[in-house]
């Protein structure tokens, strides 16, 4: 029962996550690499505006994920705007490069030392019973709750909203959709603003959970595999991607060798490859060339 | 428009088939840079040269950083006073951000260009290798002031490779078993929680089998990797192999956040783990009685008049890190002071070698003793140890064992 | 560009038309590249040395990154895995059996085609994005079996390598490597740039401009990617070897996602499909960290706290990669030429049309 739960929070982890990736990628065919740190500026932002705002721990979470949009939406207009039509490589280049760009900025703005934004907020973290033998942290809970819902309202907003209709067109076919109309930058910058948003919002969870501090950069890696194997361009794929990768990680930690947690979720991603290259859901495409 | 095209092609290919000759650029580009960093060293001579190749950014660069400002305030604090035998210190930091490439550059930079007398690693394990290849090659003494100390400072000690940082992997485990089973009064039943790096895996096997001479159980052990997003599922495995205490010899992250998972889990045991630079804002942030924090470096509780020093030092170099954390810098700073007192100018790499093995530093109380270093023992002869925990009753941290001295015969 | 160089020159003879070297200035100016090269290191102080290594050093694993993303259009993010096989192919053989260094080169470079062959399996199904990251995936695997021989053997902090010699005579002093990598370098240039004009290297732009058409026109499109990852993946290998033996150690730690990162950066910060590219991004991604730092130290910025001062450096890097990318993305290829032409047609000035390249 608690192995149930272990994978329920750790699958939330990676699907939220995950879900900016597969956001971006569907739009732009872009790989964002700087979501890590884009994760990171996130949960920043939730401790800065904890202090801000103290004593309204509510206005102050509104507020960092007002904040992750704008960010996101920044980032395209500075930044990823301009690598349209470039390669896909160079695209995915500017993203690392901007990372890199943010971890300096981080450091210079914030400091090094580890931060608690919960504390900040004035909540604590506490411990659930669920059932009879198992329990749950209560920001694994929220972790899990907030993955539900973020993932609900996306599919409810690219199903029936005319703006995420839009946002499908635009990935299917941008020059279609372009003549059709539709605002391509308006577009990309939504998804980014999205895909920060999300990504933001796992980045303030885990650092409620954990202290915030630098190595949340390389969590936004881990969820890579995850992405992948369901496909990189369907979010129904990345949440099914994300429960089988916790799966395998925690029955590895628990039944075989905890050592071996960090090398498992890559050789399912392999085998994914070989199998079925574009992942449980993905779209059989032609793939960009360099 | 067409022609235009072809004749670019042309052009394109002939270039890129020629382009044995343009890797001129390379000259162009590298030579002035290469000139502008020959020029620097000019003025060198006239102070101590000191060395840094530090972790200040990156990933592990929270536990690194403050050390390195804590030592360099310290050094302008003696600078201030006069210097050293009337010579200023002249410290230059590299950072390495705990590459070991990197690393090696910086040793490469400071031992060749800067001349300097003394090389100072405080960074991740990774990154001694290099830097201790370099050191042998040019014969510049190494001072480890804030990394693990490496084995080869332990007696029999390498010449030329020094440490003054508060751990250790064998010793630690050993004072920190020591205390649980003086502690427990019954039998123990131990688990072991640490990061998944090749250091502390060699640290924690060596607990277990210490634990076993010492008559306890192993019930568990576990290793997480460096980035991990939910400690969760490697506490559960602790939990549900049911042990009454676990150590942890590890990064803090690691540490706390296991203890943290198991909490949540609803275990109650007992947990022992590492007191690093935040330990003891780390105390009193988990407020957990059982939650217990082994370290050699005195906590502010003692209040001793070095404390003010180490206020008014940090307030001066306007440096933003609790004072707690400064403890390690400073003291490195005092060994370093010693050493460069007894280094007779003009310094030599030979001749601070010469004075580190033979060196005792009174630490002014910020430990348990004075840090001695001899000819075959470059870690220092007796390491003291204390335990804190927070105490529930009396909201505050609360020291449950005095300084216990271990002799570093090995 | 279609740059009148080197006018009034007609090639008359095939052989003339196989030369890598036409004009008699070429030549000339070749020479008098090498003879600079030749006497660098006896005017470098000891970092200018240190740089130029790494610049060397790294040159070869750009080129070998160059020749499987710039020519055969494979995209690969093992690069700092291969390295890392390389080296603990090297390292492992002298820990264990104390091999020499012309047993750990072929040795490694062995490991390299055999690992070539793996990484470059998936490309016969992926593409793009798809085939980057399976090689990122084998990237982990490598670095995992890295570290468990770390961990099983009690290297913790990385194994300790000694300099290579044959009898007495030792590689050990930054001059002698100097020149070592120089001549590995330059044997890695000539040798791609023959290769680039060979069958091979005609069928890896064919497959780069178009799989299916490449297929039509008899080319194997299996078999050119494959050789195009053995062919890199040899290269880099033994640019792996000469790194455990130049830093004199080996540990896993030394081949991170980072390093992986700076050999793509060179690539593209140079320019895509030009060995001169390679080349000069890896001067570039090499140099320009320190250039940096000196910059700070020029304006006296360095006085502040060390920390803040690391931390603009690092951002420096990121925002420098950023504009490159936005404002050259040609890379610095785009520039060299640019500037080229701007040089043969002074004084005249000759815009090139929009939007033609």
């Amino acid at each position: 029962m608690q192995l149930a739960v272990n994978i329920a929070v750790l699958a939330s982890i990676y699907a939220l996550i995950s879900c900016g990736y597969v956001l971006i990628y569907r739009v732009s065919r872009v790989l964002s690499l700087a979501h890590g740190e884009l994760m990171m500026l996130g949960a920043y932002g939730l401790y800065a505006t904890a202090s801000l705002f103290s004593g309204q721990p509510l206005v102050a979470v509104a507020a960092a994920l007002a904040l992750s949009l704008l960010v996101g939406v920044l980032v395209y207009v500075a930044l990823m705007w301009r690598m349209t039509g470039e390669s896909v490589l160079a695209a995915v280049l500017a993203t690392i490069a901007l990372g890199i760009l943010l971890r300096g900025a981080m450091i210079l703005m914030f400091g090094t030392q580890t931060r608690h934004p919960l504390e900040e907020l004035g909540w604590t973290n506490a411990s659930i019973e669920v059932g009879d033998d198992a329990r749950i942290s209560g920001v694994g809970l929220a972790l899990v709750l907030a993955t539900t819902v973020c993932y609900g309202l996306l599919f409810a907003f690219l199903r029936m909203t005319r703006w995420g209709i839009r946002m499908r067109a635009a990935g299917q076919n941008p020059l279609l959709a372009a003549q059709r109309g539709i605002g391509l930058h308006v577009i990309y910058a939504l998804a980014w603003g999205l895909a920060t948003l999300t990504g933001g919002l796992a980045g303030m969870l885990i650092a409620s959970d954990a202290g915030l501090e630098s190595t949340m950069v390389v969590i936004g890696l881990k969820a890579f595999p995850a992405a992948l194997v369901g496909g990189l361009d369907s979010l129904a794929g990345a949440l099914l991607g994300s429960l089988v990768i916790a799966t395998a990680e925690v029955l590895m930690v628990y039944y075989v060798d905890p050592l071996l947690s960090d090398v498992v979720p890559f050789f399912i991603l392999l085998a994914m490859l070989v199998v079925r290259p574009w992942g449980f859901f993905g779209s059989r495409e032609e793939l960009d060339r360099v | 428009m067409i022609k235009r095209k072809t004749k670019w092609a042309l052009a394109m290919r002939r270039l890129t088939k020629l382009t044995l000759t343009k890797t001129k650029t390379k000259l162009t580009l590298a030579v002035p840079i290469a000139a502008a960093l020959c020029g620097a060293p000019a003025l060198a001579q006239d102070a101590y040269v000191v060395g840094v190749s530090a972790a200040m950014t990156g990933p592990v660069a929270g536990g690194y950083a403050p050390i390195v400002e804590s030592m360099k305030a310290y050094i302008d604090l003696v600078n201030e006073r006069g210097g050293i035998n009337g010579k200023p210190v002249r410290i230059i930091v590299q950072d390495n951000g705990a590459q070991p490439s990197k690393a090696a550059t910086d040793a490469k930079k400071l031992i060749g260009q800067d001349k300097v007398i003394v090389l100072i690693n405080t960074s991740l394990s990774s990154t001694y290798a290099p830097m201790v290849a370099e050191s042998k090659r040019a014969g510049v003494p190494l001072f480890f002031a804030g990394g693990v100390c490496p084995p080869a400072t332990y007696p029999p000690a390498d010449a030329l490779q020094f440490c003054s940082t508060a751990y250790s992997a064998n010793l630690d485990s050993e004072a920190a078993l020591s205390f649980i089973k003086s502690t427990a009064g019954g039998p123990v039943r131990i688990g072991f929680a640490g990061m998944a790096i090749p250091l502390v895996r060699t640290g924690i096997e060596h607990a277990e089998k210490f634990a076993g001479s010492l008559g306890m159980k192993t019930v568990g052990t576990q290793y997480t990797p460096p980035p991990t997003p939910d400690y969760t599922p490697f506490a559960t495995k602790i939990k549900d192999a049911d042990p009454n205490w676990v150590f942890s010899w590890s990064p803090w992250v690691s540490q706390v956040r296991t203890f943290e998972a198991l909490r949540r889990l609803g275990w109650d045991g007992s947990y022992l783990s590492w007191a690093h630079l935040n330990a003891e804002e780390e105390l009193a942030r988990i407020k957990d009685g059982k939650f217990y924090v082994i370290g050699t470096n005195a906590f502010l509780e003692d209040n001793l008049p070095v404390h003010a020093e180490i206020r008014a030092m940090a307030h001066r170099a306007g440096l933003k890190y609790p004072t707690s954390y400064l403890t390690e810098g400073y003291v490195a700073g005092l060994v370093l002071e010693a050493a460069l007192k007894k280094t007779s100018w003009p310094p030599t790499p030979k001749k601070v070698a010469a004075a580190m093995s033979n060196l005792k530093v009174d630490l002014k109380g910020l430990r348990g003793g004075p840090l001695e270093w001899t000819k075959t023992n470059h870690f220092r002869t007796a390491q003291y140890y204390r335990v804190w925990h927070w105490d529930p009753a009396k909201s505050a941290i609360v020291r449950v064992q005095d300084w216990k001295v271990i002799g570093a015969k090995r | 560009m279609s740059v009148p160089r080197a006018s009034g020159y007609f090639r008359t003879r095939y052989e003339r038309d196989f030369a890598l070297l036409d004009t008699r200035t070429r030549k000339a100016s070749l020479a008098a590249f090498a003879v600079m090269l030749v006497v660098y290191p006896f005017f470098a102080g000891p970092l200018a040395m240190d740089l130029a290594n790494q610049v060397l050093l790294g040159a070869i694993g750009a080129i070998a990154l160059m020749l499987l993303t710039g020519y055969a259009g494979q995209i690969s993010l093992g690069h700092a895995g291969l390295l890392a096989a390389g080296a603990f192919a090297t390292g492992i053989l002298y820990k264990e059996l104390g091999a020499p260094f012309w047993v750990t080169l072929p040795a490694s470079a062995m490991v390299g085609a055999a690992l070539g062959l793996i990484f470059g399996l998936p490309s016969l199904r992926l593409r793009g994005l798809y085939l980057a990251v399976s090689t990122l995936a084998l990237h982990f695997i490598v670095i995992y079996l890295g570290s468990e021989y770390e961990t099983k053997r009690g290297f913790s902090t990385g194994i300790l390598i000694d300099p290579p010699g044959i009898g007495e005579w030792t590689v050990y002093d930054p001059r002698a490597w100097y020149f070592v990598l120089l001549i590995a370098a330059a044997a890695t240039v000539l040798f791609s740039l023959n290769l680039l004009r060979s069958k091979t290297g005609r069928a890896w732009r064919a497959i780069h401009g178009r799989e299916a058409v490449a297929g039509a026109l008899g080319i194997s499109v299996h078999r050119a990617k494959l050789t195009a990852f053995v062919v890199s993946s040899v290269l880099t290998s033994v640019a792996g070897c000469l790194f455990a033996y130049f830093r004199g150690f080996v540990s896993v730690e030394a081949f991170s996602l980072f390093l992986t990162i700076q050999y793509v950066a060179m690539v593209i910060i140079g320019g895509m499909g030009s060995i001169l590219g390679a080349i000069l991004g890896t001067v570039f991604v090499t140099l320009f960290p320190y250039f940096i730092e000196w910059l700070m130290d020029a304006f006296g910025l360095t006085d502040a706290l060390s920390s803040v001062v690391f931390a603009v450096n690092y951002s420096a890097f990121g925002l420098a990669m950023v504009l490159f990318l936005v404002f050259e993305p040609q890379g610095l290829v785009g520039i060299w030429r640019r500037m080229q032409a701007w040089l043969l047609l002074w004084p005249f000035k000759q815009k090139p049309l929009a939007g033609a390249k």
